[in-house]
C-alpha cells in the first residue's frame, strides 16, 4: 500500500479552460458531513464522484483511502442528492472485491455487475465514475479497473480499459464536436408556408423559418405545437394540426414572473418557454431526463454558457449548453425524441439550441415544472 | 462364417453410432462444451478475461456458442481466450470449438474443420475522424495509412486489395486497432464491416466516417480442431439454429451495424 493522504490534501489540476468547463463541483454533504464531526477533529473526507445530467459532481463523505472512496461511491447518492437530480450509473449491489493503490496506480476490482449491460453510455458513465473516486486518495494518479480479478476487453465502447486509467484521459475530448446536418432542399409548397407563418406568429417557428419547404425547423416547431396543445407528436402537418393551428391562441407563461428574459421547461408536456416581460417569445420542442433519470424540478438560474461542452462521463460534446442545476443543462443533441429521453439535461434540436443560447443571459430564471395544466 | 460377418457389421454399427450420437464424453470437458474465443469484437464477444480463463462474456458469438451447447445437450459452455490465429492453427487444442469471427478459407481449412456458415460478411472500411478527405475509390485508399488486425482477411484485403503505398499497420487484437484508428496512428481501419459498423454505432463519434465495403462474400463458420468427431454434430446444431431463426435472432440483437446503403468500394 502507498502512503494515505487524506481527501484535504487532495489536488487534481483543473483541466484545460475547454474541457474545465465540463467539470461542476457540487460540494453538497460537506456541510452535512461537517456538522456531524462539529466539535470534535476535522474528519478526513474523500471525494466521491456522481452524475448530474451529463456532467460528473463530487460530493464529500467520510473517509481517507482509495478503498474508503470507492466504498463510498458503491454506496450511491443520498436520497436527498437523488432528489437534486444527483445519480449513479454504477448499478447497486456491485461488490467491491479490492483497492489498492501501489506506485501512484490505483487496481480497483469490483464484481461482474459492474460491465453487464449493453447501455453504452451507462457503461461510460460507470467508468469515469470509478477512475475520478480512485483517483488522488493515497496519491492515486492512475486506475486500473479490474473485475473479479480480470482484465475487461471491449466493454466500455470507445475505450480501452485494458489498462491503467487517467482522468486527464477520460477529460480530453476525443472527438469533434457533431457539425450540423446538412438539411436538403424540399420543394416549395404554399400550404406549408401558411402553416409555418401561423406557426412563426404563435411562437413555435422563427420567422426565418418561413420557407415554404417542410424541413427540421418546421419539423421541430410542429412538434412544439403538437406538445402544447396535446396533439399526437409526430411532426407532420396533418390534417388535425393544421386544424388547431387555425383555431390556436399564442401560448402564455404558466406562472407569473418579473420583467427580463426567464425560462420554463414543462416536464408534462416535454417543451420549454422562453419568456420576456412575461410574454412567450418562443416554444421550444424539448426532451427532458428520461424515467430512470429525471429532470428536477424546481427553481434555478442559468450560470453559465458554454458553446461546446465536453461531457466527461459521456464522452460526447453538448452544443449550446446553457447549465442551470449542477451539469443539467439545455443544450443540443442530434437525438431529440418526443419523450423524455435524456440523463436529466433538456435536449433542443439543432434548429434551436443556438437560438436559445443566444437568448439567454447568465443569471436568467429557469423553472422546471412537472405539471403545467 | 456367416455369423462372424453379422457381428462385424454390427460392431461396426455400433461404432458408428457411438461416434454419431455426441456422448458427452466426446467434449474435452464431459458434459461442458468449451469454446475457444478471441475477445474483444464489439457485438460479437466482449468481456472480462484472466489469462485464458473467461470469467464473464457477451455477444453474438457467446450467445450462439451457449444455443449450440443447449442443442448438443450440454450443460455448461466455458469459452477460453485466445490469439485470434491460434483459433484455426494446426494441434491439439484445449476447446471442443472456437467461434471467433473466424472466416472459412482454404488456408485455414488445411488446419482446422468447419461447420456450415452462420454470417457471410464482407470487408469495411472506417476512416479515422482526422481523415479530411473521405476516398470513395480502392484506388484514392491506397495514398492512406490503412491499419489491420493481424493474420485477419481484412489484413490480406489491406495488402492485397488496396495495396497502399505504406506498410499496413497490423494490430495484435482489436482493441489496438481501434486505437490504432482513434489516435491517428493510421487514417482508415480494414476489418469485419458488421464488427466494424457495430463499433461505429456504439460510439459513433470516436470515428471518422465509414468509407465503405470491399465485396470479399467471406462466411463465418464454426471451427474445430483436426481429427474432431464433434464437427457434424455441432453442424447439424447449427443448421437447426439457422432453420429456426435463432441465428438471424442473436444477429439482429447483437451486431447494430447499418450497412445497407454503405458505398461498395471498386
Amino acid at each position: 500500500m502507498g502512503v494515505s493522504t487524506t481527501a484535504a490534501a487532495r489536488k487534481r489540476s483543473l483541466p484545460t479552460p475547454g474541457v474545465g468547463l465540463a467539470l461542476v463541483i457540487v460540494a453538497l454533504a460537506a456541510a452535512f458531513w461537517a456538522a456531524g464531526a462539529s466539535g470534535g477533529a476535522r474528519q478526513a473526507t474523500v471525494k466521491v464522484w456522481f452524475l448530474q445530467g451529463e456532467q460528473m459532481v463530487t460530493v464529500d463523505r467520510p473517509g481517507s483511502s482509495a478503498e474508503d472512496a470507492i466504498r463510498q461511491l458503491l454506496a450511491g447518492p443520498t436520497r436527498a442528492e437523488a432528489r437534486r437530480g444527483i445519480e449513479t450509473y454504477v448499478p447497486s449491489r456491485t461488490p467491491l472485491r479490492s483497492v489498492s493503490v501501489q506506485n501512484g496506480i490505483a487496481t480497483v476490482d469490483l464484481g461482474v455487475k459492474l460491465v453487464k449491460g449493453t447501455d453504452a453510455a451507462s457503461l461510460l458513465a460507470r467508468l469515469s465514475q470509478v477512475v475520478h473516486t480512485a483517483t488522488g486518495p493515497e496519491g492515486a494518479t492512475k486506475v486500473r479497473l479490474r473485475v473479479d480479478g480480470g482484465t475487461p476487453l471491449g466493454v466500455f465502447p470507445g475505450v480501452s480499459a485494458a489498462g491503467a486509467i487517467t482522468v486527464e484521459y477520460l477529460e480530453t475530448p476525443d472527438a469533434p464536436p457533431a457539425k450540423p446536418p446538412t438539411v436538403p432542399s424540399t420543394p416549395v409548397v404554399g400550404s406549408v408556408r401558411a402553416a409555418q407563418q401561423r406557426l412563426a406568429d404563435l411562437g413555435f417557428l422563427l420567422p426565418s423559418g418561413v420557407d415554404g419547404q417542410d424541413g427540421p425547423a418546421t419539423q421541430t416547431g410542429v412538434l412544439a405545437f403538437q406538445k402544447w396543445t396535446g396533439l399526437a407528436r409526430d411532426g407532420e402537418l396533418g390534417p388535425q394540426t393544421l386544424r388547431r393551428l387555425q383555431m390556436a391562441t399564442k401560448p402564455a407563461p404558466i406562472t407569473r414572473g418579473g420583467s427580463g428574459k426567464r425560462a420554463e421547461v414543462l416536464l408534462d408536456r416535454q417543451v420549454a418557454l422562453a419568456i420576456q416581460n412575461n410574454e412567450v417569445v418562443r416554444v421550444i420542442h424539448v426532451s427532458t431526463g428520461a424515467s430512470a433519470t429525471p429532470t428536477p424540478p424546481g427553481d434555478f438560474k442559468v450560470y453559465a454558457k458554454y458553446a461546446k461542452w465536453w461531457s466527461v462521463p459521456f464522452r460526447e460534446w453538448l452544443l449550446w449548453a446553457l447549465p442551470f442545476n449542477g451539469g443539467i443543462a439545455f443544450h443540443e443533441f442530434p437525438e431529440v425524441p418526443a419523450y423524455p429521453a435524456s440523463h436529466g439535461c433538456v435536449r433542443q434540436s439543432f434548429t434551436t439550441a443556438k437560438w436559445l443560447f443566444e437568448f439567454a443571459e447568465v443569471g436568467m430564471p429557469v423553472k422546471v415544472i412537472s405539471r403545467s395544466r | 462364417m456367416k455369423a462372424r460377418a453379422l457381428l462385424a457389421a454390427l460392431l461396426l454399427l455400433g461404432l458408428l453410432a457411438a461416434t454419431a450420437s455426441a456422448s458427452p464424453r466426446q467434449t474435452v470437458n464431459p458434459g461442458q462444451l468449451t469454446v475457444g474465443v478471441a475477445l474483444p469484437s464489439e457485438g460479437f464477444q466482449v468481456g472480462v478475461v484472466r489469462g485464458s480463463e473467461v470469467l464473464y462474456a457477451q455477444g453474438f458469438e457467446i450467445d450462439l456458442a451457449r444455443a449450440l451447447a443447449l442443442r448438443l445437450d450440454l450443460d455448461r459452455t466455458v469459452f477460453l481466450q485466445s490469439r485470434f490465429d491460434r483459433l484455426f492453427s494446426a494441434g491439439q487444442k484445449p476447446w471442443d470449438m472456437a467461434i471467433a469471427e473466424i472466416t472459412i478459407t482454404p488456408d485455414r481449412r488445411r488446419t482446422a474443420l468447419f461447420t456450415r456458415p452462420y454470417m457471410s460478411v464482407d470487408q469495411g472500411v472506417l476512416a479515422a475522424q482526422t481523415l479530411e478527405r473521405v476516398p470513395k475509390t480502392l484506388a484514392a485508399l491506397r495514398t492512406l495509412r490503412i491499419c489491420a488486425l493481424r493474420k485477419s482477411t481484412g489484413a490480406l484485403v489491406a495488402q492485397g486489395t488496396i495495396a497502399p503505398t505504406r506498410p499496413v499497420v497490423l494490430a495484435g487484437n482489436v482493441d489496438t486497432l481501434m486505437l490504432d484508428l482513434q489516435n491517428g496512428h493510421c487514417e482508415a481501419a480494414v476489418y469485419d464491416a458488421p464488427a466494424l459498423g457495430t463499433l461505429k454505432d456504439r460510439a459513433p463519434r470516436r470515428y471518422g466516417p465509414f468509407i465503405g465495403v470491399i465485396k470479399t462474400g467471406e462466411k463465418y463458420g464454426v471451427a474445430l480442431p483436426r481429427g474432431s468427431t464433434l464437427r457434424s454434430r455441432v453442424d447439424r446444431a447449427l443448421a437447426g439454429l439457422i432453420a429456426d431463426g435463432t441465428v438471424e435472432r442473436l444477429q439482429r440483437k447483437w451486431v447494430t451495424a447499418h450497412l445497407e446503403n454503405l458505398r461498395v468500394l471498386r
